[in-house]
């Protein structure tokens, strides 16, 4: 059987300004394209990672008031910087998933929900294992992380949302509504430190002034945020693509199976069938 | 497409109607997202004595004294915003980080003689990130005195103390004076 | 080094989060591929 009928939901060509979103949302398109490009992002992420940390860590000066402790700052800070990105990225699948129906919007949503909420969970744990030495506290009930508490259960929420209807259509919608009603957080985590006072700092790196950090460590810092950037999306594109693979399993054997009861015919391809399931 | 620019439409006037109340709620709820009260804010509108709350602000300089209290470390300083100053009254262990020019956050309440007893001092960090060597020499060239403000804008001093050696410093220094010289 | 057992304790926090979501990331995409190809060469591509 052709293999390209075995998609669930079939691929309309498309018309007007959705054509050009419309052009990787083909699976077998988004698995060649995928695979053509994972290693040059996967590689480059691992190096630079490793670069940016091995630098922070040994060769960077230490801060001439947190001493070494400054070098947590090269975990903490592009992990919340992946926080704030996957959770953006969430909110973005889940509006191409509502409005255009993009067919692959759900499955990089469902991706994307674990491993963002694994990169905030990195940062509280990071923040925390500062704050302790530095303030004085392992927590505090400040307006940044509050909000980026609320993050975390955000994603938590969003996992579990779509992991419990039977019909994963209707998961994918619900944690959709979810993630979009959520990035309202977004704003709220970005300028809380300069709404309300905090503990917590706010931005050394902005937009509009020079960021007030030494060069040698903003480089080091920019190296490993740019390499967990990569890593980040390196990983989100393997399960992206492990699900797109599991799916057409699923709709494969699926497919073999109602052929197979209607022709009761080939024994041996439904043992086959039948010991992979 | 209709269908698909209806839905847009929807989405986007949740979101707005979800943005809105987002908003009008935290601005509403503003003073309980504040973390501390600032020395001004108490010198306006004084919590009663007896409720605790916290304190936050700048150690002002020259006002810490270390002391011993039936043993152990304890502290007096003032708390300022540049308008009002509070004095706080600490017993216990500061954090590492405490210092003059220092932000702080104390958690405690008013006494009688209008001084606030704290139970717990937090170190606020700013966000200024620097080697020791850069702040050494900003200090010794009279750029910077970390006990009575924030550092010079980074621009002047990303340059200094590559080295960790002292010559790198002063090295630094001298060339941040120059510059000063050439710029004025 | 200052601070050490906090530093290392962040690194560590961050090694196994890193290699934790690697590992499944990457043998669930490769276990993904096998399976679809020993079912169907073609569509496994």
């Amino acid at each position: 059987m052709d293999a390209s009928t075995a998609f669930a939901p079939p691929v309309k060509p498309p018309s007007g300004g959705g054509r050009n979103l419309h052009r990787f949302a083909n699976p077998g398109r988004f698995l060649r394209l995928s695979g053509r490009v994972l290693p040059f992002v996967a590689l480059p992420g691992l190096v630079l990672t490793l670069a940016g940390l091995v630098w922070g860590l040994l060769f960077a000066p230490a801060d001439w008031q947190q001493g070494d402790a400054v070098r947590i700052m090269y975990v903490h800070v592009p992990a919340a910087w992946l926080a704030s990105a996957g959770y953006a990225a969430l909110a973005a699948c889940s509006l191409s998933s509502l409005v255009w129906r993009h067919p692959l919007a759900d499955l990089a949503a469902l991706e994307i929900g674990p491993v963002g909420a694994g990169a905030t969970a990195l940062c509280l744990a990071t923040g925390s294992l500062w704050g302790k030495p530095m303030w004085g506290a392992w927590w505090v009930w400040d307006a940044r992380l509050t909000s980026v508490l609320v993050l975390f259960f955000l994603y938590l929420g969003h996992i579990a949302l779509t992991r419990a209807f039977d019909d994963p259509a209707r998961g994918a919608r619900a944690g959709a509504i979810l993630a979009l009603v959520g990035a309202v957080d977004l704003p709220i985590i970005k300028f809380s430190v300069d709404w309300w006072n905090t503990l917590h700092q706010p931005a050394t790196i902005t937009l509009t002034g020079a960021p007030t950090m030494y060069l040698g460590m903003l480089w080091p810092l920019f190296l490993s945020a740019l390499g967990m950037t990569l890593g980040f999306v390196a990983i989100v594109l393997a399960r992206t693509r492990a699900a797109v693979m599991e799916r057409r399993l699923r709709t494969l054997l699926a497919t073999r199976a109602r052929q197979e009861a209607g022709q009761e015919a080939g024994q041996e391809a439904g043992q086959e069938a039948g010991g992979i399931a | 497409m209709t269908r698909k620019r209806r839905r847009l439409v929807l989405v986007l006037a949740c979101g707005a109607g979800i943005g809105s109340a987002a908003a009008l709620a935290l601005s509403a709820f503003s003073d309980s997202v504040a973390f501390f009260v600032s020395p001004s804010e108490i010198a306006a509108k004084a919590p009663p004595p007896g409720r605790s709350f916290r304190l936050g602000g700048l150690v002002a300089q020259g006002s810490l004294t270390r002391l011993l209290d039936g043993g152990r470390p304890a502290a007096t300083f003032r708390v300022t915003d540049g308008r009002a100053t509070v004095t706080v009254h600490y017993v216990g262990i500061l954090p590492d980080l405490f210092r003059e020019g220092q932000g702080v956050v104390a958690l405690g309440e008013i006494a009688p003689d209008g001084s606030f007893r704290a139970e717990d001092v937090l170190a606020k960090h700013d966000e200024a990130y620097m080697p020791k060597e850069v702040a050494d020499a900003l200090k010794k060239s009279g750029h910077w005195n970390p006990a009575a403000g924030p550092p010079p804008p980074a621009s002047t001093w990303n340059t200094l103390g590559t080295g960790a050696t002292g010559t790198g410093a002063t090295g630094g220094a001298a060339s941040l004076a120059n510059s000063a010289k050439a710029g004025g | 080094m200052t601070h050490l057992t906090y530093i290392i304790a962040a690194y560590g926090v961050f090694a196994v989060i890193a290699v934790w979501f690697s590992a499944t990331s990457w043998t669930r995409m490769t276990h993904a591929r096998k399976r679809l190809a020993a079912i169907d060469p073609r569509a496994s591509r």
